[in-house]
This record gives C-alpha cells, structure tokens and sequence, in this order.
C-alpha cells in the first residue's frame, strides 16, 4: 500500500506538463542517440547534460533518464533495416532481426521489437518500483567496506563480462581511477597531480572524458572502419500496408520469451557493471536454448529478437536500482547519470527514497509513462527514424563533432576541458581499436574517489588490516556474489569460446 | 603486423605515462598523513604500481604472443585527417568564436568527407552551425567562446 501511495506520489510529479514536455524530448533523442551508429547513451547524457542546467531538477533527471532508456529502443531499428546495431546492447537483436527484415517481415520485426522493449521496460519499472524500497532497507546497513567492496564488484563484474582482454580491462579500470586521484585530497588538502594548474585543483571533470572517450573516440573509429562509406542502400525496405503488423502467431510464440528476457534482464541490470548488453545477448542464448526448434536462430526467429529487445530494456531500469539506492552506477550510462544527480544537489544513495521522495518517485513513474510514449513512438514513428538512417554518416560526423565540442565547452566554459576531451577522443579511438574498456574507465573514474575515500576509512577502522572484509556479514555477502558473478561470467565466456 | 605495432606504441605510451605516475606518487605524496593515517600517496602508489606491472605484463604477453591483429585499416588517413580538422576546430574556437569555427569546421569536413557535393556542402556548413548557435547560445543561453573577432550580433 507504502509503494502505492509513493507511485502516486511520482505520478503527481512526472504528469506536471513542464515534465511531461522533458519525459517527451527526452525519449525522442534517445531514440535518434540510439539510432546513430557509434553514438552511445553516455555521449548522448553527457552531451546534453549542460542544456539542462536552466531547468528544474525533477524534470532535468527526467529528461536524462529518458535518453538513457529511450536509445535502448532506438538502436534496435538499425539493427533490424540495416544489419547496424546503433547499440552495443542492441547487437543481438541483428541476429534474427535483421533475417527477419530480409525476408520480407521487417514490418512484424520492427513492431514487436517495440512490444518487447515495452514490456521489458515495464516489467523493469514495476520490479524498481517493488524492490527499490527494500534496496534501501538493505543497504542502510552498509559501511565504507561494503561500499569499497560493490565498487570493486562493479568493475570486476564490468571486465569478467564485456569479454575480450581481461587485461585491457583492468588497465582501463587503473586509468580511470589514476585519473579519480587528480586534484585536492580532501583529507588532508594536499593536492595531487594537477602540475600546479587552478583548473586541476577540483579535479578532472569526467563530462570531457567521457564525451571525448564515448562521442569523438567512437566516431574516430566509424571513420577507420569506413562508415562514412557506406550509403543508405543497405536499408531494407519494409511494407507499411498489408504486411506491417504481427500475427497472432508472433505473438504466441513469443509469449514466454517476452517474460524470460524481461526478468534476466532486470536481475542482469541490478548487478553493476553487467549490464544491457551482456543481459541482451545471455537472453539469446537462453532463448536459443528453450527453443524447439533452435535451428531456426540466426535464420529469423521472432524468439530470438524478442527475447533480447525485452532483456536490454529490463536490464535499463534494473540498473537503476543500484543508482538509486546506493548511488552506485552499473554502467558508464548510469555514471554519467549519477554525475547529473550529482549536478543538482542530489546524492543517490541509502536515504535519497526517504529524503527526496518526489524526486526518486517522480523518477520512477516518469519510467512508466516514458515506455508508453516510447511504445507509440516506435510503431508510429518508424518513417521518421528511417528518413534519419538514411542521414549518410560523413555529413553525420561533422554534426556530432559540433555537438560534441559544444556541449564539453559549455559545462564551465573552459578550452582545458574542451582540449581534454580532445585527447580523450584520441585515447578513446585507441582504445576502441584494441580492446579496451572506455565504460571501465569512466565508471573508475566516477567512482575512484568513493572507492578510495571508503578503503582509507575501512582501513583506519581496522587499524590497517584488510581481514575486516570477513568479519562483517554484509561484506562477506557482497565477496559470496562477487565470486558468484564473476564464475558465471568466466563460464559463461568460456562456453562461449568452446 | 602493423596493427600490432600500433598496439604495442600505444601500450608503451600508457607505460611511459604510468611510470611518472607512479614516481610522482611514491616521491612527491606521502603514505601517511601528520595524524598517521592513511595519506594522499596511499591509494596512488597503489594504482600506479599496479598500473605498471599490468601494461608491462601486457606488452611483454603481446610481444611474445602470436600476431592476432591484421593489417591497418586503409581508412586510417581519413580518421587521421579527421581528427586533425577536429584538432584545428578546438584551436579556432579561442581565435574566431564559437559560431565562425564552426563554419570553418563543417566546411573543412565536409570538403574533405563529402567531396564533389559543393551545394550541399556549403548549405550545411552554414546554416547546421547557425542552427546549433540559435539553439545553444541564443536559445538556451549556453557557453559558446566568443573568440577574438567579435560577431556584431
């Protein structure tokens, strides 16, 4: 009855028209984020973060939160006409989606890409809205280790299960929190690194960074890959008469995927560092796996594209909850979001439901009503998001490099920020072409101070020995689910190899 | 092969920069603060140290293994060439404003990405940037520089 007099609460909030015009604005960029190719939500965040500096801070965090989830819709159309994820979480939806364009059901594809996507999004929502509060109630009880501790178990989760070289990953997490070290140790005033520059002295701005790492360093590499070479011939056309919407067949079959994707999804997304993207492609593969007839994967199966659509929307808001409840990001998204909270005055944490229930609850029911307007966006809007696939990327490029530029620049108005998010570019490009983790680094570098402030305490309380992670329960907790999610993503990697 | 060298040249960078990170912080900050706890150069000695075990781990393991990647890509030029022109768009910016540089810019660009569409070119060279500046700076009243050429506007 608490959740829904709270539901209520946020209603009253998000159905504001101020918000209701920002939820809007916001699930319309997120889906052109999610459709440019090598544009992620955190650059599309990050981006955009200084134009919300005018507004008021529910509707702000609103409009933010709504380009996270909405790109999550976004990506999966070039998935389907073009064989492009837009989204690293949406490349699983190619493996079906994309045949399924091809043989003439891109219409059935396309709408029940966006039936899924709702109902994992909601699904999500709804188990935010159940399980938030009792987050909170958990995680009153937690000290500097077990924040030391879920920091660690962020970016350990985040390399075990983006695959790859495990040791780029934990080089990109050391960057990140040697980055987190710059400027002035607030313990003791000494400052750190800053080659005795003023503009240092508060630290590296991680907007910069992750612009440069996510925006520029993406777009650097499209241009390697030669994207900018590409027209928009590959675009399968699709019938918007006869043969657009599903059968009923489409939709019994898929019934039970629908739910699976969803709830994997949601408990991938509320471990941090896992994420939409593991969470989309482990749906396949269970998909694949309860399926009658798994030859059909790969060739056009409606499972296997509804499977995943449901997983990485869920996952979206699953990793909300670790944000909101303990203002621990799961994903370099959701860092860039904790960076906005941040922005406004707000501390995610323990006691942000009980102090700022407008905000936390405005949030949420802003959720549900940002997958309806997503869901009606989806199918009625398709034209639209075509025309803008058919935008050639050497023309796109340039664009994205003015609002790149732009939106560094105009956070504090500084040529420093705007030249580091230049060299972050190029890191970023680097890093891209050989394997790195641009989201490891990020994430360490949002998170290095409070995992460095949080091992400083814990080892001043147990008078400097690390054995004082065993002695407490919820520390020995969060090292049992560490192991446990680490060993499933070292087998899951390894049956992935075999 | 090439591909590799690239690799192992950004790998030693990263070497090289995590070394001064690491002397900076064992020689400059200290392990333990005047109160005798734990200092500004506790958490940095052990990031960089650890920074330059694993890069060096790395680059030996990469240097031993069996070449994985391929030739470079023959695009390289053209993200080169790219990143240049982003490099001189972010130098304009102080000299000419925010709205001049980003003229120059997309023209620049789009010569060099979107060649033999003059038209085209120049009508998105103009009015995208005049978009972005009605948008941004007029509009929502965010930062842009205002360079050394003042716009009469």
């Amino acid at each position: 009855m608490e959740v829904l007099n709270h539901l209520l609460l946020g209603l009253s909030v998000a159905l504001t028209p101020v918000n209701l015009l920002y939820l809007f604005a916001g699930v319309m960029i997120g889906m052109i984020v999610g459709i440019i190719p090598g544009f992620g939500p955190s650059a599309g965040i990050a981006i955009l973060l200084p134009i919300t500096f005018g507004m008021e801070p529910t509707g702000a965090v609103i409009m933010l939160a709504a380009i996270y989830y909405g790109s999550m819709y976004g990506g999966t159309i070039t998935s389907i006409l073009l064989n492009t994820p837009g989204e690293s979480s949406t490349v699983a939806s190619t493996f079906d989606g994309y045949p399924l364009a091809q043989q003439g059901r891109a219409g059935p594809a396309l709408v029940m890409q966006a039936v899924a996507s709702f109902v994992g999004g909601t699904i999500g929502v709804i188990l935010i809205t159940v399980l938030a509060p009792l987050f909170t109630q958990v995680t009153r009880s937690f000290g500097p280790p077990e924040f030391f501790l879920l920091v660690m178990m962020g970016l350990a989760t985040l390399i075990v299960m983006i695959g790859g070289n495990w040791r780029y990953g934990v080089i990109s997490a050391l960057i990140g929190f040697a980055l987190g070290t710059v400027g002035v140790d607030l313990e003791t005033g000494q400052t750190r690194f800053t080659f005795k520059s003023a503009e240092m002295i508060v630290g590296i701005d991680f907007i910069p960074i992750a612009i440069g790492l996510f925006g520029l360093g993406e777009l650097y590499y499209a241009l390697y890959t030669g994207l900018h070479l590409k027209g928009s011939g590959g675009i399968v056309r699709y019938d918007k008469e006869q043969r657009f919407w599903p059968g009923a067949r489409d939709y019994i079959e898929t019934k039970f995927s629908l739910v699976r994707g969803s709830l994997l999804g949601f408990v991938i997304g509320v471990i941090p560092g896992a994420g939409a993207t593991v969470a989309s492609l482990m749906a396949y593969s269970v998909e694949k796996s309860a399926s009658p007839t798994p030859e059909k994967f790969g060739k056009g199966a409606m499972a296997g594209l509804v499977g995943p659509e449901a997983a990485n929307n869920a996952a979206s808001s699953g990793a909300m909850v670790p944000l909101l409840t303990l203002g621990i990001p799961g994903s370099a998204s959701t860092a860039v979001l904790l960076a906005a909270f941040v922005l406004w005055g707000l501390t995610p944490g323990p006691l942000l439901m009980t102090q700022k229930p407008e905000f936390a609850w405005g949030l949420i029911a802003s959720m549900y009503l940002g997958n309806v307007a997503l869901l009606a966006l989806n199918i009625f809007a398709i034209p639209l998001f075509v025309q803008m696939i058919k935008l050639p990327y050497r023309i796109l490029a340039p664009a994205v490099v003015l609002v790149c530029t732009i939106g560094t620049y105009s956070v504090n108005g500084s040529i420093v920020e705007t030249w580091l998010m230049f060299a972050a570019g190029l890191v970023g490009f680097f890093m891209r072409c050989y394997g790195f983790s641009p989201a490891a680094l990020v994430l360490a570098l949002v998170l290095g101070p409070l995992a460095e402030q949080s091992l400083r305490q814990t080892l001043t309380i147990s008078g400097g020995s690390f054995a004082i992670f065993l002695d407490r329960p919820m520390s020995l907790w969060i090292l049992a689910i560490t192991a446990v999610v680490l060993a499933a993503g070292i087998a899951i990697r390894s049956v992935g190899k075999a | 092969m090439g591909g590799r060298v690239v690799r192992a040249a950004f790998l030693l960078v990263l070497l090289f920069a995590a070394s001064w990170y690491s002397w900076t912080a064992f020689s400059e900050l200290n392990y333990l603060s005047s109160a005798g706890r734990l200092g500004p150069g506790f958490f940095p000695r052990f990031i960089g140290a650890s920074l330059v075990l694993v890069l060096a781990y790395s680059l030996f393991a990469d240097l031993r293994g069996k070449p994985s990647e391929g030739a470079i890509s023959p695009n390289w030029r053209t993200a080169a060439v790219f990143a240049l022109l982003c490099a001189v768009f972010v130098a304009l910016l102080n000299l000419l404003g925010g709205l001049l540089a980003m003229v120059a810019f997309m023209a620049g660009s789009l010569g060099y990405l979107n060649r033999g569409r003059a038209l085209q070119n120049l009508l998105v060279s103009i009015l995208l940037p005049l978009a972005m500046y009605l948008v941004f700076s007029v509009w929502l009243k965010a930062t842009l520089p205002r360079g050394l050429l003042t716009l009469p506007f």
